[in-house]
């Protein structure tokens, strides 16, 4: 009994409880639970009245929730092709050595340690039709055709929403690259130069391919934050001009938190948690795969 | 270690002694710093503890955004506080109908009742049962203009809609935008939805749509989108109407930059603006909305809320009596002139004669003259169907959809939620 108390497999075990204890709490036990709420007409008050798939049922009808669908692979796609190639190139430029990366370093890190409901703000008036920096400044170099309703038109809302996002996460992802990129031997690089190859070629040949392993995992990173985004987009908009920037997780607020309808809320969760998680695994298996075939 | 819990059964033992001495009652509400009607019930609560020793009121104030999650979640887990805040009507009525609210019916003596403004008291009875008592103040909504740009274009108050069409017109053709209005917030703009209803259709069209005598698509609601999108194609309000914010005063920024020249509001913008901009706010006076030609609602007819803040009693609260009395400091004489003081129009007698500002002054008479007050509409409905109003009315400010698109989503929620 003593010698298991004092093993280092039980002290392990003793650390981790805390930690795991919360974990369980509030992550993981939610997620049967609201699994099990999403059968019961619940307004949070009562006790609730199993329904059985009346919740399942409407969500499959339900126009705006397949909108916030849409909206939700919209922003996944904006972002990784966005996020993770201007984060990509800004490591690659910030790690070379030249002047002043330091100081870029961090203007660029900064947006990163806004809150989001800051950056919320900073957006608003920036995108403020009449006093905002944009339109102004379309107007001051006679472009009075782009000053636009930012915010306003539903055909453009969710996409300055998306560009705000951007702002807000490709700091992250730079930091990642450039994390990633200090790990690859120098000599490696000093090899090709040594053969005469390009700083593009380099980057190409020798950094793309040995930050592979980092690119899929911000890659996974970029797709679950983008399905389970909310707080820029609550903040910046609410989800509208009515619907047209709702994403699932707004939704899901407003359903559950606005018109407390709790069961239906947590119906709605519950499908986030399946597409985020079916997605991602989906994603990380084929990029395994090509890995296997390519290596 | 013996030793150690003893002492520690010692504390434990003398600790239930002293707290037994004091009642604590516990207060949540939206009166934090910022709010001007703190002054008020922070008074109240200093008068009461002192007129009843062992008695203590611990406040617990929350920001406003935070309020509605936080109570609702306190409820649902059984954690309400004894005495607690909310807007009245649907607000109230979800805890009311769970059994989480005291019914104050058998304390509330003539005497007491007299002191209100009866359509105030209104808000807070369910089943003609007094659940939550009117506190804080009267609000309606107001089309404030600037005097300064009506008397530079020669233009005259509006009395009725052709009217407010040539106001337009005439604004409009100088570049000032006639309306401000900033409809992320999506209440703001509702506010002229339910005014067009009830000067189209009278206090009827909502009522009887309401208790499913009538429809949420006949005509008055139909027609009130018509001319919301008559007023939008005119011009009549700001570019990016859905995307500006009135809580970071986007709108009123426009007022104050000479860019716009009226601004539908509730009158709690009558402190707004002294604050924000004195220089201005001299020039701003007010005009009730104007009556539309062969609508069937009284021109001083009003929307808004007759008493804003309700304050309630939770049923498990173990001093109904001392909560209930609490409530009678919160609503007397010395708690008008306070929140007289703080610029409101409380929602009962005692201070009418202390109301200085000329505004103020005059949206009392407004108030006083009104034979019906409209409460706001996503107060007023059930919260799913708030909602769907809240959306349709912001999309028919954006052209999204068709009046009768907008009427008929509303019904079809209406029938979901109310039946048929």
């Amino acid at each position: 009994m003593k010698a298991f108390i004092h093993s280092r497999r039980f002290v392990i075990f003793l650390f981790l409880l805390p930690a795991a204890f919360f974990c369980i709490l509030y992550l993981v036990a939610p997620i049967p639970i609201s699994a099990y709420y999403s059968f019961f007409d619940w307004r949070g008050l009562n006790q609730g009245r199993f329904i059985g798939w009346e919740n399942w049922k409407r969500l499959i009808n339900d126009r705006v929730f397949w909108l916030s669908v849409k909206n939700n692979f919209k922003l996944v796609f904006f972002s990784l092709i966005t996020q993770i190639p201007i984060g990509l190139i800004l490591a690659a430029l910030l790690s070379s050595k030249i002047k002043g990366s330091r100081l870029f370093k961090v203007i660029f890190f900064i947006p990163m340690l806004i809150s989001s409901v800051a950056v919320a703000f900073l957006w608003r008036y920036m995108y403020d039709p009449y006093f905002g920096l944009i339109n102004n400044f379309f107007r001051l170099i006679g472009l009075d055709r782009f000053a636009l309703d930012w915010l306003g038109d539903p055909g453009l809302a969710f996409y300055s929403v998306v560009v705000a996002t951007c702002w807000q996460y490709i700091p992250l992802y730079m930091i990642i690259f450039m994390a990633g990129i200090t790990s690859i031997p120098e000599e490696l690089y000093e090899a090709a130069k040594i053969d005469g190859a390009t700083s593009f070629q380099t980057f190409w040949r020798i950094t793309i391919p040995l930050l592979w392993p980092t690119i899929v995992n911000a890659a996974v990173l970029v797709i679950v934050g983008s399905l389970k985004y909310f707080a820029l987009i609550f903040a910046l908009t609410g989800g509208g001009p009515n619907h047209a920037s709702e994403v699932m997780a707004t939704y899901m607020y407003v359903k559950a938190f606005t018109e407390m309808r709790m069961g239906y809320g947590s119906t709605i969760s519950f499908s986030l948690f399946m597409i985020a998680f079916t997605v991602s695994v989906f994603f990380l298996y084929i990029t395994n795969l090509r890995k296997n075939s390519r290596w | 270690m013996k030793k150690a819990l003893s002492v520690l059964l010692l504390f434990m033992l003398l600790g239930t002694l002293v707290f037994a001495q004091d009642v604590v009652l516990v207060l949540w509400d939206i009166r934090t710093e910022s709010d001007n009607s703190t002054p008020a019930v922070l008074d109240a609560i200093a008068r009461f503890e002192a007129d009843h020793p062992g008695v203590k009121i611990k406040h617990e104030p929350i920001s406003n955004d935070h309020y509605k999650t936080r109570i609702r979640t306190a409820m649902s887990a059984n954690n309400e506080p004894d005495i607690f805040m909310s807007w009245g009507s649907s607000s109230l009525e979800l805890y009311v109908r769970e059994g989480k609210v005291l019914d104050l019916t058998p304390y509330m003596t003539d005497e007491w009742l007299d002191r209100f403004v009866p359509a105030s008291l209104a808000i807070g009875m369910f089943d003609g049962k007094y659940y939550g008592l009117p506190v804080t103040s009267m609000n309606t909504a107001v089309i404030y203009y600037r005097t300064d740009i009506f008397e530079k274009y020669g233009l005259e108050v509006p009395k009725t809609y052709s009217e407010l069409l040539n106001v337009v017109d005439v604004l409009k053709a100088n570049n000032i935008i006639p309306f401000t209005l900033a409809n992320k917030t999506r209440w703001t703009g509702s506010m002229y939805y339910v005014y067009l209803v009830d000067r189209i259709g009278g206090p009827e069209a909502f009522r009887n749509a309401l208790n499913r005598t009538g429809a949420f698509n006949d005509e008055p609601f139909i027609r009130a989108g018509e001319i919301i999108q008559e007023l939008v194609r005119k011009g009549a309000f700001p570019q990016g109407v859905n995307g500006m914010d009135e809580d970071t005063g986007q709108s009123r920024a426009l007022l104050y930059a000479d860019r716009a020249a009226m601004y539908l509001m509730g009158t709690w913008a009558n402190g707004t603006f002294p604050s924000e901009n004195p220089e201005i706010s001299a020039k701003i006076d007010f005009f009730p909305f104007p009556a539309i030609e062969g609508g069937k609602g009284d021109p001083k007819n009003l929307i808004g809320t007759p008493g804003d803040n309700y304050y309630s009693v939770s049923a498990k609260c173990a001093h109904p009596e001392l909560a209930v009395k609490f409530l009678q400091y919160l609503t007397d004489a010395q708690m008008a002139k306070k929140l007289v003081a703080a610029g409101n129009i409380p929602p009962f007698t005692g201070a009418e004669d202390d109301i200085k500002d000329a505004r103020i002054r005059k949206t009392n008479e407004l108030l006083n003259q009104a034979p019906h007050v409209q409460l706001w509409y996503d107060q007023a409905l059930p919260l799913e169907l708030a909602e769907v109003h809240l959306n349709t009315t912001q999309a028919l400010f954006g052209l999204q959809i068709t009046p009768e698109e907008a009427a008929n989503q509303m019904e079809a929620t209406a029938v979901e939620v109310l039946g048929k």
